[in-house]
Formats: C-alpha cells, structure tokens, sequence
C-alpha cells in the first residue's frame, strides 16, 4: 500500500538520497587514504567527493578545517534534501535536526550561565541544529529570562515543558539537562515515527524503531558506564534512560541499579547483540578501562563505543534495503556524520604521524 | 722584569710582606674551595642536563599519546568539546607547590606538581556518548603537564646553575690567573727590594768602615811624620837627607790609597 502514492511526494527525495548515499566512501577509498602520506594527499583523495568544498582549503590544512568542510557539504546536502520535502517527510526531517538543536542550545545555555557573550558562540554551533530563532536565544543575559521567553518559543519546547524548570538549568549540570532533552526528543521521535498516519505500519516506522531503539540502548548504556566515578545518583541516573528501546524497561532497570561494569554487563545480558559487544570489550579493556581504545593500551582491541558505531552503521546500511521509506534520509545523516569522523581521524593519524592506528576509522561499504 | 708592573702597589717593607703572604695564603684557600664547589655545581648540572635530556625526549612522547587521545575525543563525540569543557571547569586540579633546594650554596627552585581529590568538574562531560574517552583524554594531559612541570623545573635550574657555575668559574680563574700571580709578584718585589736595600747598607756599612781605618791611617801618617819631625829636630843637620825622604813616602801612600779607593 505505502509503494501506492510514496512516490507521489516523496520519490524525488528517495532518489536523491539513494545518489547521496553511492557517494559515500567506500572501503577502498578508505584504503587508499590510509596510504597517504599528507593532508594534502589526503585532499587529493578526497578530491572526487568533495571537491568544490575542499578547494577553499590552503595546502596542508588542519585537522578541524577540514572537518568543517566535509561537514559543510552534508549541510548543504542536507539542506538542498529538506527543501524539496514536504509534508510528513519535512516534518521526518525537522525531527533528525532536533537532535543537533539539543546540542546547540546546550551550548547556548552553558553560555548565559556563564554570562559570556553568547553571539561569539553562534559560530560553534552545529549547522545542522540552526533554526530561525536561535539567535534570539543570544538576547537573554540570565536563565530565566532564557527559561521563560525564549525556550519556549524553540521547536525544543515540548522538551523542556514538564522535565525541567528554570531552577533546573540553573542548578542541574549542562550535561544533565542535555541528556533530559535527548531522551525526551528520542521518546517524541520514537512515538512520531510510530504514530503518524503517514508512517504507523510503514517500513518507515520498522527501521526507524530499530535504529531509535538501538540509539536509547546506546544511550543508556554510556550514561550508566560514564556515570561511574560521577555524582550523578542512581536515581537521576535512570530518569535519563529513555523509556523505550529492547533493554527497556528490565535492562533498563538493571542498569540503573548497576555499580560497576560487571553490572552494566549482567543488564544488558538479555540482548545478544550487545551481550557480544561487552564479551569483545571485557576481554579488550576489563573492568577497569571498557571502552578501551586509547592511551595505547588498547590498540588493536575494539573500544565499546567502536562497536556500537559499528552496528550503528550497519543498521544504517540496512535501511537502504528497503523502499519507499524516511529512514533512509537519517541513515543517509549518520553515515555522513561517520564518514566525516572517519576522514578527521584519518587526517589526525597522518597529521601526528601515528599510522599505526589509522585503521581506527569504521566503513561499510 | 716582566711581571714588575703587575703587582700591587705598595712599599717594599717588611710589615706589607707580612701583609701579601697572608693575601697569597687566603687566596689559595679561597681557590682550592671555590674550585671544590664549581666541581660540585658542575656535577650537578651534568646531572640535570642528562634529565632535561630524558625529561625533553619523555615529553615528546607523552603529547603525541595526549594529542592522540584528544583525536580520539574528537572521533568519539563527533564534535568539539573545548567550549564545555573550558565552561564547566571552575578550579585548578592539577597545582604545583615551588620549593628550594640547596646546592652548594645555590638555591635551585624545584616545583612539585599534585593532584587535588576530589575535584572533578567535567565528569559529565560525554555522559551521552565519549565520555571514557574525554576521562582518559585529561588523565593523559594530566600526565604530558606533569612531564611538563618536571622539565620546566629542571630547565630554571639548568639556567640558575649555568649562571652561577660561570660566576665561580670566573672567580676561580681570577684568583688562578690574577690574584694569585700578582700576589707572588708583590712579595718577589718586596724580597728583591728588601734585598737591595740590606745590599746597600751592607756597602754603606762597609765603606763606613772604610773610611775610618783610611782616616786612622791617614792620623797615624801623621802622627807618625811628626814623631819623625820632632825626632828630625832632635837629631840635627846630619839627618837632612832621610827627612828629604819622608815626604816621599807620605805621598807614595797617599797614591796607593788612591788605587785601593779605586778598585775598591
């Protein structure tokens, strides 16, 4: 039935998207760029794909610079995608960008509590979270007035009505109030794919639930392990689990209940697919460094976060097999975003001259 | 006399050679000591430059691992960072106390780095995503400052202690090469002069002496030539002819006395 009238709208987009996603990098490009010598080799590679974006970049550009300019093609990308879209599938797209808003306004918020210069930080926001009221954010010099004026006005209100209070994000850490909103965009998201007349029952509601789920899983799991050693309380804790996703709700609550990475395991023993991830991980780091993959210790052991973006990634690649659906446009995002982690990782490897972990980078194409 | 003009400007006498043999004496054992401590400083700053050689090539390593670690953070959050981070911390964890320590009389400020507990401002920071990896990222940094301290405080006493090995250096050489010879100078010049001088009253002495046995002579001469005279008187014409002789005689002294005052 969705095949029926899905290209009425929506097929331009599709077919978009889908060319999009051919130009992505694939595992010999990956190869060849592990081979370079320079950044600027590194361009040359790049050359193809990026071209027109990377043209502007002197000759041995850093690091950042270049992560800008890949990152500005996917804006432009992306940008060029939602204006086409309509209908549910604009509202689809709106919803991917709330995510970067949460990132953006976390920013903004930690910039007035500070009472700097917010302008300044309108710069470092992430593109992809702009929205046209954002610099009205930078007119509020103290919390409450942000509280009350001018949050309330961002697409993000929904998440901070009911969860915090302007007493809130004074007195809550930034990275608290952060993760609130991201389980609450994730719930709105998770429930708008699943309810919507335009996309209950399609393909569109399968993947994205998948990939929904397995993001709140994500989620959860790192709050739990990055918690340790925090002041973060249990109880906090679990109100910033999303109530959704395959560990939900008796992982979910083991976790909240867990101490140590040996718990975290035992909570997260129902799923397979990431009972192996913490098999892998726990035989790399142990319990004192899971998610090891620095410092040199664990250099060819896979870190914990290395295989979530790994399955991340597959999943993303396995939206692409179905038709006629939304979640390829957010696949397509999150196989950019990993593409432009893996060419900044790439760069940084060659810029140190530390190539012995330049195959750190995840492909998989 | 080469060294006859580098030498202290004093007066030959007995009580100023007294003097310069106590300045001769002083100044070696001022040598001898000041020798002992540039041999220690020196020692010492071998010491520190093979740390600062250690500390320098330890502290390569420790930024290319910390600046590795913060390419992971940046893999891992997929964003910058810096700004949170810079925001949420609000006190110095990781201070350093400066104390002194005492080398051969030189003060060497010696900084000693610590953590303070508990003081832990952005441990939220990635709770969502990389938070391990920003964790490990500070534990590195912490560790590349710490290199850092250990070498900032072994390269303020490389420069302390070369300054001050150059000052006693120069001290040592100028006591060696100035003091001490001028020194010796003055007392070869004060023992040559002192010399002379019992030289030339010894001479003085002497033609003193001289002088009187000459004019005892000269008395006796007399004496004798009016004994001979009174004698000549008494005797009458018949002795005419030896009295001719007597003013000969007078004069033929006369004459060799000359010749002795001349080789003498």
């Amino acid at each position: 039935m969705e095949g029926l009238l899905f290209n009425v709208n929506n097929g331009y987009i599709e077919g978009i998207v889908r060319g999009y996603r051919n130009g992505l990098l694939t595992g010999t490009n990956y190869t060849n760029m592990t081979q370079c010598e320079s950044i600027d080799d590194l361009k040359l590679q790049l050359g193809p794909a990026y071209g027109d974006f990377l043209a502007s970049l002197p000759p041995n550009p850093s690091t950042s610079s270049l992560a800008a300019k890949t990152t500005d093609k996917l804006v432009s990308e992306f940008r060029y995608v939602r204006a086409n879209a309509v209908g549910s599938l604009a509202k689809f797209m709106d919803y991917v960008t709330y995510g970067y808003m949460i990132d953006n306004i976390a920013l903004l918020i930690t910039g007035t509590l500070h009472e700097r210069d917010t302008r300044e930080l309108l710069d470092r926001c992430h593109p992809l979270g702009w929205f046209e009221t954002m610099p009205v954010l930078c007119v509020a010099t103290n919390i409450e007035e942000l509280y009350n004026s001018v949050l309330i006005e961002t697409p993000l209100a929904p998440y901070f009505k009911g969860s915090l209070s302007h007493e809130d994000l004074d007195e809550l850490n930034i990275e608290i109030v952060r993760n609130t909103l991201y389980k609450n965009y994730l719930e709105d998201f998770y429930n708008f794919v699943n309810t919507h007349p335009d996309m209950a029952g399609t393909p569109t509601a399968e993947v994205m639930s998948e990939i929904l789920e397995f993001e709140a899983d994500r989620r959860a799991i790192n709050i739990t392990l990055n918690s340790f050693g925090t002041e973060l309380t249990k109880e906090k804790r679990k109100k910033l689990y999303p109530s959704f996703g395959q560990l939900y709700p008796e992982g979910t609550l083991m976790l909240s209940r867990a101490d140590d990475f040996e718990g975290v395991r035992l909570a997260v023993d129902g799923v397979s697919d990431y009972r192996q991830f913490f098999e892998a991980a726990g035989l790399g780091g142990g319990p004192g460094g899971p998610g090891n993959m620095g410092g040199g210790s664990g250099a060819d052991g896979r870190s914990l976060e290395d295989m979530f973006y790994q399955k991340e990634m597959e999943i993303s690649k396995g939206a692409f097999t179905r038709q006629f659906t939304y979640a390829i446009v957010y696949a397509w995002v999150k196989l950019r975003e990993q593409e432009i982690r893996n060419i900044t990782w790439i760069a940084e490897c060659i810029a140190q001259n530390q190539k012995e972990r330049i195959n750190n980078y995840i492909s998989v194409f | 006399m080469s060294g006859a003009s580098d030498r202290e400007a004093v007066f030959p006498t007995r009580q100023s050679l007294g003097i310069m043999k106590a300045k001769l004496k002083g100044a070696e054992t001022g040598h001898s000591l000041l020798k002992r401590k540039s041999e220690a400083l020196t020692k010492r700053f071998r010491e520190i430059t093979r740390r600062i050689d250690e500390a320098k090539r330890k502290m390569g390593r420790v930024m290319q691992i910390a600046s590795l670690s913060l390419a992971e953070v940046t893999y891992a959050v997929g964003g910058n960072i810096g700004y949170q981070i810079q925001e949420s911390a609000k006190s110095a964890r990781f201070r350093i106390r400066a104390k002194q320590e005492n080398v051969s009389g030189v003060l060497l400020p010696a900084f000693e780095s610590y953590l303070t507990e508990g003081n832990n401002d952005f441990a939220m920071t990635g709770l969502g995503k990389g938070g391990q990896q920003v964790q490990r990222c500070r534990e590195t940094y912490a560790r590349a400052v710490e290199a850092l301290v250990e070498l900032a405080s072994l390269q303020t006493a490389f420069v302390i202690l070369d300054e001050v090995i150059k000052v006693v250096n120069r001290r040592v050489n100028a006591i060696e090469h100035v003091i001490i010879p001028r020194t010796e100078n003055t007392i070869k010049y004060i023992n040559s002069e002192l010399d002379e001088l019992d030289r030339e009253e010894f001479y003085r002495l002497k033609k003193v002496a001289n002088k009187k046995a000459r004019d005892t002579a000269a008395a006796d001469a007399e004496m004798k030539e009016k004994k001979a005279q009174q004698a000549l008187l008494e005797n009458g014409q018949e002795n005419q002819a030896p009295a001719a002789d007597g003013p000969d005689t007078t004069t033929d002294i006369l004459a060799a006395e000359e010749d002795e005052d001349v080789i003498f």
